[in-house]
């Protein structure tokens, strides 16, 4: 039985109260989306499939994504196609020692972010 | 140096330079896709498939699937490794994963194949 002195221990696990630096923020992200890219991997393989298997096929899938319900889904899905690529682009940099100091980290983090934004917006403009 | 490390000594080594190159393969057959969709504007089944169907595209497909299996197990295992304490959990997901992996580079070849 733990004494009134240990209960009342104070904990810091107020997530609120802790504040990501950005590096880390985009690192998280990084594994984040990976995940998710690996959990839509069969999705996007059968419209690959769909896409090539007859004239019939592609152009029942075309007809699928033209909606606005798939195309949201389809924008929202890119942020982390595009941030898993930058940021493992910004990763590989690190491992040839390049923009390593943590100024230049904390640098390339938000251009990471800022091209997230920019490559979703393109590819929402592209398709609508 | 590098040569040391990837010997039997730095197991963990070939794994961390597999998840590097196998990246370095899928950024670029995705710039070079990128490229010719810009170049070639596939509009229709037919425009579209003549992209995809050469063989040399398609071997570079298959390579790109490749790369994705393995990059994909070793970064999952990964996070499985930082968030799945019990052993015997980690292990039956871990085989689930193997065995999707390996239903998606089998139903990529069957893509591949038939086109």
């Amino acid at each position: 039985m733990p004494s009134t002195q240990q209960r009342r221990r104070p904990k810091n696990l107020n997530l609120f109260t802790i504040r990501l630096p950005v590096n880390a923020i985009i690192s998280i992200m990084h594994r984040m989306s990976g995940m998710v890219l690996f959990l839509i991997l069969p999705a996007m393989l059968w419209a690959l499939h769909q896409s090539v298997a007859s004239e019939i096929s592609y152009l029942a899938l075309a007809g699928l994504l033209n909606h606005w319900l798939p195309k949201t889904v389809l924008v929202v899905l890119s942020w982390a196609f595009f941030h898993h690529f930058y940021a493992g682009l910004r990763h590989l940099a690190m491992d040839v020692h390049w923009m390593k100091s943590l100024p230049k980290a904390r640098f390339s983090s938000r251009l990471v972010l800022c091209l997230d934004v920019l490559s979703v917006t393109l590819l929402a403009a592209m398709i609508w | 140096m590098m040569i040391e490390l990837l010997t039997k000594k730095y197991p963990g080594m070939r794994l961390w330079l597999a998840q590097r190159l196998s990246a370095v393969v899928m950024a670029v057959y995705l710039l070079v896709f990128a490229l010719l969709l810009i170049v070639k504007q596939p509009a229709g089944y037919e425009a579209w498939m003549n992209l995809m169907s050469p063989w040399w595209w398609r071997l570079f497909t298959l390579l790109f699937f490749v790369s994705l299996v393995m990059h994909a197990w070793l970064g999952i295992r990964d996070v499985f490794k930082d968030y799945i304490f019990n052993p015997g959990l980690r292990a039956i997901f871990q085989l689930l994963v193997d065995v999707l992996l390996m239903i998606y580079l089998g139903w990529t070849i069957v893509i591949l194949w038939s086109m």
